[in-house]
């Protein structure tokens, strides 16, 4: 009996003893941060994450959080600020009715969204950007540091456009920016923001080096011409119309993207038409495209039709039989009564992010202002744009006509504030240079940094 | 089974027979109390015989005895005494108080302990406190029960997670639950819903199986679980078989909900009304070329809107149907005991669409191998299925309904649901959709007690927890938001832990008077859980609703994680005298959560008491009968949650169809603990033969390294933003005080009462950088409680002008705030201006009993905690925030002229007139309520006889049937189960009420 029970305990102690190696247990559905920076191939997948995180919006709040910002909701933001007669909200959605109503409070939900979904992108391009030296073919490095250069420059651009004062062609560009950050993440860091006139500079830097890196073809990924055309878009908003024609041109001359036949096919497929030089992948796996949950209704996935196309934009095409005019659809339920826009009407589509229509009509305008014919002569090119869609010719050509053109063709497709902006035009009442034209600096930014300087007309 | 019962017919009638031979006398007496009174209405019984009698009004009684038996002499609220029968035929006795409250056994971790002895706060709560109430968890049936224990249910839907603050919150980010152990185990209570909305994972305990719940409250009782114990720990005891005649019980019981409370919205006339004023006032609808009509009939289907009203309110609910049923059997003899139970509930919750079944067996078994060695077995299982709504934040869940602009129609003429609502309808969804989760769990014990030696134990015990979670949700193409043919979601999740103590207890007595308690031991734990899930779309009918019959599979998941935890704990218990008590322990406990710089933890803890009634100079006190007073110091930790939270992590994604690496977490490999240190000074009393008796305790927690996601400049470029690390104090200071009386204790009639109240001062002291925290409206800033309102101040209406105005509360240059008001509110300053945390609970119970009536109830209170309505600027705006039906009051109390004097602005159609998110919307949450009450008939003792049984008691009782609030909201404990959180707590937004329930029941004994 005695044996018995001191077996018992020798039993339990060996037991003991041996269990502290049970405590050294691993994730299995993570890798450390040595591990994702080991290889080309790993590298290779963080720079994909960067633009996963562009097109995502995350399920059921799962940690991290993103937005969709280029799946839609930057274009939704730039159109329901930009505008005032061309569309109207119907949604239950604060921050985006605050945004149409132009009374921004400086916790908006879209511009915080666009701020911290923004440097998460950036937080993976430039830990790709500081492990090039993983990789051993040499255009494979190129490749990887192209992309990465590219979403950084386009995120820089879109970012200094809402967050600070419209680019001064004049010069002296010192309103605040966006805080510039090269440097792969670092819990530590706090930074001021920087100017208008460095944060462009450095847009500029990023996508010219792209352009000089990117592969004239990429698959889904961003090629050479999508960097030139981005870099025509930055050009044009500055006002440096020759090098924004140059840029455009390039990209029409070389690239092989061209206007679909019909107006509708460069929106009616879930991948990417010819007439698209970028664009956000969405799948029925992957992302959410944000455009379709705001403009289309309940039966096409929407949330019923949030913003609606009205009369007076209806009203701006100079005739009824104009495809582009008549590619609506009467909306349902919540939108019961009102007119939707038949761009966003599939909800599995890629977000574009840009094509080629928009390419004409940057080197039309820029050289309708320089007097020149680059490519094209511009009156020519605005009617080849027109015939797509069975508008008849223009017989001359104004500035308020190429650009209510721009209008006519890319409404909904996130122009209408930047376009009003360098152009010095009114929205609804508000000077182009209204601070309520700009977004608040978001309070969490500052609560976070509080070197973050506010906008002016926000506390 | 036939010669048995023929052996003991065989040997009852000798004893009989041996009855009837003995020589019998009269024996008279004099019955009284310990202070020498007569007692009347003693029972006094031969034992083993049905010769029995009672004292008159003097105390006196005479009964036949022979010498050798022996008499029973009960009495209510006085112990048993027992007396054989010699040579005389007088036999006069005096009564003892009995003192089983004090006597009582409380579990204690590891072992049990004397409640006089012990040194530590420790609240117990038995069996038939909280029986009947008709609750399908246990721990709604505790409410009320315990000092300084908050418990609150997330809202109304029957699977909503509860809440259980002991002693105020604790932590911010970690754990604010305390820890549930089942007679011995930990207990898994992960929320693994599979909506943003919390379930209650101990839905798979039938309450009917508790024998006991034992609280540990302070540091020093709590120690014992190191790592675990910072929010207390809840110890389940389950029923166990007694030696002796099996007794059989049979409950049985129904009842019928509804809504504790519902809301007054506006009909259709005063909408309308509402809403043409509103366009007068803005002419929004005329600058876009539309009109009122226009509008209402395009929501109205095929029907006039002028002939509709409908109170989407009552779509909203539904009446609410319970059964339960549970039998047991208990029972055993010398060597074998058991316990078997076997239980159903079928619950129908009072929001359409809600509905709980729960299946559930039990069988505990003790063995007794010889005379060193017990063996034992416990195990349950039970199968819960529940049939779950949308959570609070959609459109798609029934209480959302009350947005719906009553002149829209529920159903089209020809009886089709209307689908031209404003918001989506839900009863589409209720049609169209389902979701069902069926959690099924075995938890399972095996045990040995070893006796070493004569005073050397060792208790081995193995545990198991299951827990497995299906999910299966099916949208019909009809529902709202599908635009596929149809989507089916199934998932499994499967948690389990696995669980070993080994612990030593060495009991001796030395000298006259010195008692030692020796506990040396360790546990071993580990957690694992795997999910996976599949998403298919597009079905070729609505009949088709698994997987398999989808055309696209357009999502799927699987998930693995665990953790370990390795401790040692030993534990030491002194007393000297039966006054002099002494506790200390100390706990280390090692964790795979913990970061690499500190795998392991230590946990100590000290207590002391003294029982001054014990002394010779209190033990004559007439009055005084009992007095201890008590102080303990221990510390605690609390675990983080994340598994793997000190590591720097990247984790899977894709883009395109490709691999994508998604950096996810900051790495902090210092991440440890968060460890509370408390001290306790406690006073228990007894005055009449503790007649009064009670509880008064003072404690003070002080919460360090309290673990952050601690948001870091979105320039850092981390993961969300944040990173894990240990910073920040909070306190917690509080009284509790409980005091229990018989008020009345006579032959027939007893009456007993419980109060008890808690005062608990929650303080953040630290944070990192000293920086405001800010979740939405919940802050946490240094000085101010735990997740206090922040919000910009309404300040009412302009009477000249119907704005909605706001205090700036913008800082002035010597410091003060400008208390002046504006009418924009982007131009107010926010400030703290409440919290959603109650300064008092208290809970009152008392017991009636007469013959055989019995009575009682308990009422639960709440005071100085606030709450914020997240609907209100939708409920509350005079239409200026949508369409969304409004609260009467808006109609009712609207400025409507230049020199109305009212708190409800101007309403103006889709302007912002005073809807910004604003201390409008937060209200005083203060309640009495009274949470359940119970009459009940047993039929007497006489009577049962006859018909062989041992108990027939049958009973009504009610839950919820009142609550006593200013609040205008469904209820003042209802939360938002879409985004509450331990740093999102106190908002509500559609959260349905908690259900008033009448239930009639019938108990059974055989």
């Amino acid at each position: 009996m005695k044996y018995i029970k001191i077996l018992i305990i020798s039993v339990l102690l060996t037991g003991l003893v041996s269990c502290e190696k049970e405590l050294d247990l691993q994730p299995q559905q993570s890798i450390s941060i040595d591990a994702a920076t080991a290889t080309p191939e790993n590298v290779n997948a963080i720079l994909l994450e960067a633009y996963d995180i562009g097109r995502n919006t995350s399920p059921d709040n799962v940690a991290p959080l993103y937005f969709g910002l280029y799946s839609g909701q930057i274009n939704i933001a730039i159109d329901l600020l930009g505008n005032t007669d061309q569309v109207s909200w119907n949604g239950t959605f604060s921050n985006l009715r605050d945004l149409f109503n132009k009374a921004l409070i400086n916790d908006n939900l879209s511009a915080l969204n666009f701020y911290a979904d923004s440097y998460a992108m950036i937080g993976h391009v430039n830990t790709v950007l500081a492990n090039l030296d993983k990789f051993e073919d040499t255009s494979e490095q190129n490749r990887v540091e192209g992309e990465a250069k590219f979403l950084r420059g386009l995120i820089y651009f879109d970012m200094v456009r809402v967050f600070g004062q419209q680019y001064n062609p004049g010069g002296n560009n010192s309103q605040l920016g966006v805080p510039i950050v090269l440097l792969p993440p670092d819990v530590s860091r706090a930074v001021p923001r920087d100017t208008v006139e460095d944060v462009y500079a450095q847009v500029i830097s990023d996508l010219t080096d792209a352009a000089s890196l990117l592969p004239a073809s990429n698959g889904a990924r961003a090629d050479r011409y999508a960097a030139l055309a981005v870099l025509a878009r930055v050009y044009l908003q500055q006002s440096n119309f020759a090098a924004a024609r140059d840029a455009a041109n390039e990209v029409l001359q070389d690239s092989g993207h061209t206007l679909t036949a019909t107006y509708a096919e460069a929106f009616d497929t879930d991948d990417n038409p010819i007439e698209t030089i970028f664009s956000w992948v969405v799948t029925v796996q992957e992302g959410t495209n944000e455009s379709n949950t705001h403009y289309a209704t309940q039966a096409l996935g929407g949330r019923g039709g949030d913003i609606a196309v009205t009369q007076t934009y209806l009203d701006k095409f100079d005739t009824p039989t104009d495809q582009r005019r008549n590619f609506t659809y009467p909306g349902e339920g919540v939108s019961d009564g009102f007119t939707l826009t038949s761009k966003f009407a599939r909800q599995f589509a890629n977000a574009t992010h840009i094509r080629i229509a928009e390419m004409h009509l940057i080197r039309a305008e820029s050289n309708f202002r320089l007097g020149t014919s680059v490519g094209l002569p511009p009156l020519d090119e605005i009617n080849a744009l027109r015939a797509r869609s069975s508008a008849p010719p223009l017989a001359a050509l104004t500035l308020d006509l190429i650009l209510n053109e721009r209008e006519l063709e890319l409404a909904f497709e996130g122009f209408t504030l930047h376009d009003y902006k360098r152009t010095q035009r009114d929205i609804g009442g508000l000077s182009w240079d209204d601070n309520r034209l700009v977004f608040p600096i978001p309070q969490s930014a500052r609560d976070r940094n509080p070197l973050l300087e506010q906008n002016p007309g926000y506390n | 089974m036939k010669v048995k019962l023929r052996l003991w017919a065989i040997a009852l009638a000798i004893c009989c027979f041996t009855t009837l031979q003995a020589q019998e006398n009269t024996i008279t007496g004099t019955v009284t109390d310990q202070a020498g009174v007569p007692l009347p209405g003693v029972n006094i019984l031969v034992d083993g015989t049905t010769t029995g009698t009672q004292t008159d009004f003097d105390g006196n009684y005479a009964i036949s005895a022979a010498q050798g038996q022996v008499l029973v002499f009960t009495y209510i609220g006085q112990r048993t005494q027992r007396v054989t029968v010699g040579a005389q035929n007088t036999i006069n006795v005096q009564m003892q108080e009995d003192a089983q409250a004090l006597d009582e056994v409380v579990v204690v971790g590891f072992g049990t302990q004397i409640k006089r002895k012990v040194t530590d706060n420790i609240a117990k709560i038995e069996a038939d406190e909280i029986g009947g109430i008709a609750t399908p968890s246990f721990q709604g049936a505790l409410i009320g029960k315990a000092p300084g224990v908050q418990i609150t249910q997330t809202n109304g839907k029957l699977d909503g997670g509860l809440n259980i603050t002991i002693r105020g919150l604790s932590s911010v980010t970690a754990s604010q639950q305390p820890l549930f152990v089942i007679d011995g185990i930990e207990m898994n209570n992960n929320n693994i819903s599979s909506t943003t909305a919390p379930t209650n994972p101990l839905l798979a305990l039938n309450p009917n199986d508790i024998a006991s719940i034992d609280i540990l409250k302070d540091a020093s009782a709590a120690a014992i679980f190191g790592a675990k114990g910072t929010n207390g720990v809840v110890l389940i005891t389950t029923k166990r078989g007694k030696q002796g005649k099996s007794s059989i019980s049979l409950d049985v019981s129904t009842s019928y909900g509804e809504p504790s409370n519902t809301r007054d919205w506006l009909n259709a006339a005063d909408y309308i009304t509402l809403l043409e004023e509103a366009e007068a006032n803005s002419g929004f609808l005329n600058s876009i070329g539309l009109t009122v009509d226009g509008l209402l009939q395009g929501f109205a289907g095929d029907q006039d809107f002028r002939n509709v009203d409908t109170d989407w309110q009552e779509f909203a609910f539904q009446d609410s149907y319970i059964q339960d049923v549970n039998l047991s059997v208990s029972g055993g003899n010398e060597k074998t005991k058991s316990f078997i139970s076997g239980g159903y509930t079928d619950n129908e919750g009072i929001v359409r669409g809600n509905a709980l079944q729960r299946y559930s067996v039990r069988a505990n078994i003790d063995h007794k191998v010889n005379d060193w060695l017990n063996l034992g077995l416990n195990s349950s299982y039970s199968s819960t299925i529940i049939d779950r709504i949308a959570n609070d934040n959609s459109f798609l869940t029934p209480m959302q309904a009350i947005a719906q602009i009553p002149t829209s129609p529920a159903f089209l003429s020809n009886g089709d649901i209307n689908g031209n609502t404003l918001y989506a309808n839900f009863l589409l969804q209720d049609r169209f959709s389902f979701r069902t989760t069926k959690q099924r769990r075995l938890l399972g014990k095996v045990f040995a007690e070893i006796k070493l030696l004569e005073k050397l134990r060792l208790q081995t015990e193995l545990g198991y927890d299951y827990l497995n979670q299906t999910v299966d949700r099916n949208t019909g193409r009809l529902a709202p938001f599908q635009s596929t043919n149809g989507q089916t979601f199934a998932s499994d999740d499967g948690a389990e832990i696995i669980s070993t103590n080994n612990y030593l207890t060495y009991d001796t007595t030395f000298g006259e008077a010195s008692n030692f308690t020796f506990v040396l031991g360790s546990n071993f734990t580990r957690f694992k859980n795997r999910t996976t899930s599949v998403t298919g779309d597009g079905f070729p009918t609505d009949d088709f609703k698994s997987v398999a019959s989808a055309a696209l599979i357009s999502a799927g998941d699987g998930t693995f994680t665990n953790w370990a935890q390795l401790s040692y704990f030993a534990r030491v218990t002194y007393d000297y005298a039966g006054k002099y008590l002494f506790k200390a322990s100390i706990r280390r406990d090692g964790s795979s959560r913990f970061g690499a710089e500190n795998q392991f933890g230590y946990f100590p803890a000290a207590s002391a008491g003294w029982i001054i009634s014990e002394e010779d100079f209190l033990s004559g006190s007439g009055t005084l009968s009992y007095l201890k007073l008590r102080g303990s110091w221990g510390i605690n930790g609390n675990t983080p949650i994340a598994n793997f939270g000190s590591l720097g992590l990247f984790g899977g994604a894709s883009y395109n169809g490709e691999s994508a690496l998604e950096f996810t977490q900051g790495a902090n490999p210092d991440l440890k603990w968060e460890e509370t240190e408390q001290i306790n000074f406690g006073l228990d009393f007894g005055f009449l033969n503790n007649r009064i008796s009670g509880e008064i305790d003072y404690y003070k927690k002080k919460t360090k390294d309290l673990l952050f996601n601690t948001r870091v400049p979105f320039e850092a470029l981390l993961p969300s933003h944040r990173v894990l690390q240990n910073v920040g104090n909070l306190e917690n200071e509080g009284f509790e005080f409980s005091l229990n009386t018989t008020n009345i204790q006579t032959q027939n009639l007893s009456w007993k009462t419980n109060l008890n109240f808690a005062i608990n001062k929650n303080k953040i002291t630290n944070l990192p950088n000293g920086e405001d925290l800010i979740t939405t409206r919940n802050i946490l800033r240094e000085g101010e409680p735990i997740n206090s309102f922040y919000l910009i101040e309404y300040a009412g209406v302009d009477p000249a002008n119907g704005d909605a105005l706001y205090v700036l509360n913008t800082e002035n240059p010597d410091g003060t705030l400008d208390k002046s008001t504006t009418n924009d509110p982007t131009a107010a300053e926010r400030i703290v201006a409440g919290n959603p945390n109650p300064d008092v609970i208290a809970g009152l119970s008392s017991n009636f009993n007469y013959k055989g009536l019995d009575f009682s109830f308990t009422f639960q209170g709440q005071w100085g905690g606030q709450r914020y309505n997240n609907a209100g600027s939708f409920q509350e705006t005079g239409l200026g925030n949508g369409l969304d039906n409004q609260d009467q009051i808006i109609f009712d109390r609207r400025w409507q002229n230049p020199g109305d004097i009212t708190d409800v602005p101007q309403a103006r159609l889709f302007v912002n007139n005073g809807h910004s998110e604003s201390t409008r919307y937060m209200q005083d949450a203060d309640f009495i309520r009274l949470r359940n009450v119970a009459i009940g008939y047993s039929l007497p003792q006489e009577v049962l006889e006859r018909i062989g049984m041992s108990r027939i008691r049958i009973y009504v009782s009610g839950l919820n049937l009142l609550t006593f609030t200013d609040y205008r909201g469904y209820d003042p404990e209802s939360s938002d189960d879409a985004s509450i959180s331990n740093t999102n707590s106190g908002t509500t937004f559609y959260s349905a009420p908690q259900a008033r329930v009448y239930t009639l029941g019938l108990n059974l004994g055989f």
